[in-house]
């Protein structure tokens, strides 16, 4: 996944050679802090066993049982998001770029999120689909679900060995760990548990994990705030270390591409990522989305993404804030990892450093365990969500359509494994060549946008055709490839897919994402008026207008989940006003 | 899914206190699944005590961070171990 998506492309620095030729530890553990890590690996493998006895059918595997309280799945979708790579990068890309970074939490999240909890999600539930690509089938068909659980499938499993190898890395620089231990332990501990008890054990273990990233992680605010004597003290220190950058407004220096370090205009953080490319990501794609399948009843699948949404909200306290505390406090600058010289650090290292300079021994075992169990959620997430889109979405409907249930338990086990000897095989294939890590992680970006459209216009309009719903989508990742190739090998039309010369590569995510899913919808409404639509009959439970949602009774006002959505909404607004 | 007892459940509604039980097993297999919640309490307890008690030997031996003078891993080892130990009497598996 690029940057436009979840994971920065400041993680992709990690793979650099001259970061692994580091050699240089930059955290040294105590006894203390091995067995922290320990307690962890002891835990998580003990709950794989422990569910394994509840996961019998193929509903428990692949679905919890769909029995999840709002909390659980909720906690859980924010966890699955929340990896380790996600941490540290972020983090960096905000030592880099200031507060800026935090769009991607806030208006490249809140809104989509709440739009899933009270427009999308009810459909989904409705439907009693397992997966993303499940709804593609009962609206539009075969072909568009083979289309898109192909393309997923095959690009998480890809995406999960990037992750693999770039966690490694990490490991390596920060630890001094030898980068096969790290695979080898970290994925086939996820495999165990995965297998074992399905997405109950990964839900289970992202909660736990959840719990782990933020106790072990809130520490450096805390103490970062304390030292610098509070924001407005941080703020000063900032404009003291680098009086030539805007580092702590989120909007104002966005008038124009050059004004800013991104090299983004408004327009492409509203349209490019606010809408498209968060809207995409957040409300299609089957890695998070799976976590609120698991609720246990419509209501909770409501709630449970509006609960994630105030979590989300607050996680640039624990990744944005050390970046900021980095920019204000180190008594060094940080590099960009092409220039690390002897003796210099990267921007990537900042939250390790961070956690260096006020962790003790103990304290530096649980920041150490909450990033090996950000990647470890990530990468239950992937495999969990690879194993039943292969079973239900490829293998049930074209390899074996008529077994018993038993048998699709056993193939979404062998599938969870399957998935990470891939994920390793990947994790290898990168480090000896690592520009594929381009390419793949922008591969990713090709499908999410364009599948928003198509997700939309079925779930929207009824007189969306299956024919237009196919085309659509294909059309909107054809372009989109194509626009990245164009750009690939004639950097100047970067100019005018981005609309403009001062944009930078990250202005052209966020407008080929647009471009793209703009493509889709056109695409898909022509298509479709060229053919025959389904019989409305056909379309109850898949479509505005032709589904009776369920009321949610009598219930006061705080118990509704638009209630806790507008609060959230009040909540975004007020920081965007705060944060200007 | 059968239908199971309201009482047993969360309602989802934005309170922890509601979600007693994350997935009360009503199905015939014998068994009463101990809630997430129990598991979370276990390791923020063993992790507190263990911060903990590091924190308080670093009286003696101060580690070279930043503010150490302040003594984290004594307040927070103590905090993860009351929330830990709340976590685990609450959702403390009942023998029935």
């Amino acid at each position: 996944m690029n940057l436009s998506l979840s994971i920065p492309a400041a993680v992709l620095w990690f793979a650099t050679p001259d970061l692994a030729k580091a050699g240089e530890r930059l955290i040294l553990l105590h006894p203390v802090d091995m067995a922290i890590i320990a307690i962890y690996f002891v835990m998580v493998l003990g709950i794989g066993f422990y569910l394994k006895r509840y996961t019998q059918s193929g509903e428990d595997f692949f679905l919890a049982g769909r029995e999840m309280t709002a909390w659980v799945a909720g906690l859980s979708f924010i966890s699955a998001n929340l990896g380790a790579l996600e941490l540290m990068g972020w983090a960096a890309a905000s030592y880099q770029y200031g507060i800026l970074a935090t769009h991607w939490y806030w208006i490249g999240a809140i809104p989509a999120i709440l739009f899933l909890g009270l427009v999308l999600m009810p459909f989904y539930y409705i439907s009693k689909t397992h997966s993303v690509p499940g709804y593609l089938q009962l609206r539009y068909g075969e072909p568009t679900r083979a289309l898109s659980a192909i393309s997923f499938a095959f690009m998480t499993v890809l995406m999960s060995g990037i992750n693999m190898y770039a966690m490694a890395l990490v490991m390596k620089v920060v630890l001094g760990w030898n980068i096969h231990f790290s695979i080898w332990v970290s994925s086939l501990t996820v495999a165990v548990y995965v297998a074992l008890g399905g997405l109950f054990s990964a839900i289970f273990n992202e909660v736990l994990q959840f719990f782990l990233i933020w106790f072990g992680a809130l520490l450096i605010p805390i103490l970062g705030l304390v030292e610098t004597g509070g924001w407005n003290g941080l703020i000063a220190r900032i404009h003291q270390n680098f009086p030539q950058g805007d580092y702590t407004h989120l909007w104002r220096p966005m008038a124009h591409f050059a004004g800013n370090p991104m090299g983004i205009h408004w327009t492409g953080i509203v349209l490019g990522l606010g809408w498209v490319i968060s809207f995409g990501y957040w409300n299609t794609d089957f890695l998070v989305v799976q976590r609120i399948f698991a609720a246990k009843d419509i209501r909770a699948a409501k709630m449970a993404p509006i609960i994630g949404s105030y979590f989300k909200m607050a996680v640039p306290f624990i990744v944005i804030l050390p970046g900021l505390l980095g920019l204000g406090l180190l008594p060094f600058k940080l590099v960009p990892e092409s220039a690390v010289g002897v003796g210099q650090h990267s921007y990537n290292e900042v939250l390790p450093l961070m956690l260096a300079r006020y962790c003790g021994p103990g304290l530096l075992g649980l920041g150490i365990t909450a990033l090996i169990a950000g990647f470890m959620s990530g990468m239950a997430g992937n495999v969990s969500a690879f194993a039943t889109v292969w079973t239900y979405d490829l293998y049930r409907p074209f390899i074996r359509k008529d077994a018993l249930d038993d048998h699709y338990v056993s193939m979404g086990r062998w599938c969870t494994i399957l998935g990470v000897i891939i994920s390793i095989g990947t994790a290898y294939l990168v480090m000896h060549f690592g520009s594929i890590m381009d390419y793949v992680q922008a591969l990713f970006s090709f499908f999410i946008a364009p599948l928003f459209g198509t997700v939309l216009l079925g779930m929207m309009w009824k007189r969306t055709t299956a024919a237009g719903g196919f085309w659509g989508l294909l059309a909107g990742s054809v372009s989109s490839v194509a626009m990245f190739l164009l750009v690939k090998f004639n950097h100047n039309m970067l100019a005018v897919i981005a609309l403009s010369s001062d944009a930078k590569d990250m202005a052209e995510n966020m407008y080929r994402a647009l471009w793209s899913w703009l493509i889709c919808v056109i695409v898909t409404v022509a298509v479709s008026y060229m053919t025959t639509p389904k019989p409305v009959g056909e379309l109850t439970g898949l479509v505005y207008g032709c589904t009776e949602l369920p009321s949610e009774g009598d219930l006061p006002l705080w118990k509704r989940p638009i209630f806790w959505a507008a609060i959230s909404a009040g909540l975004f607004l007020i920081l965007q006003w705060i944060f200007w | 899914m059968e239908a199971k007892p309201q009482d047993l459940r969360s309602g989802g509604d934005g309170g922890t206190h509601r979600v007693a039980v994350d997935r009360e097993d009503s199905k015939p297999r014998g068994h009463h699944m101990i809630p997430v919640w129990f598991f979370v309490g276990v390791i923020l307890l063993i992790y507190g005590l263990i911060i903990l008690g590091t924190g308080i030997y670093e009286f003696k031996s101060p580690p070279p961070t930043v503010l150490a003078s302040t003594h984290p891993a004594v307040w927070w080892g103590a905090l993860l171990t009351v929330i830990g130990g709340i976590y685990v009497y609450l959702y403390m598996p009942k023998k029935s």
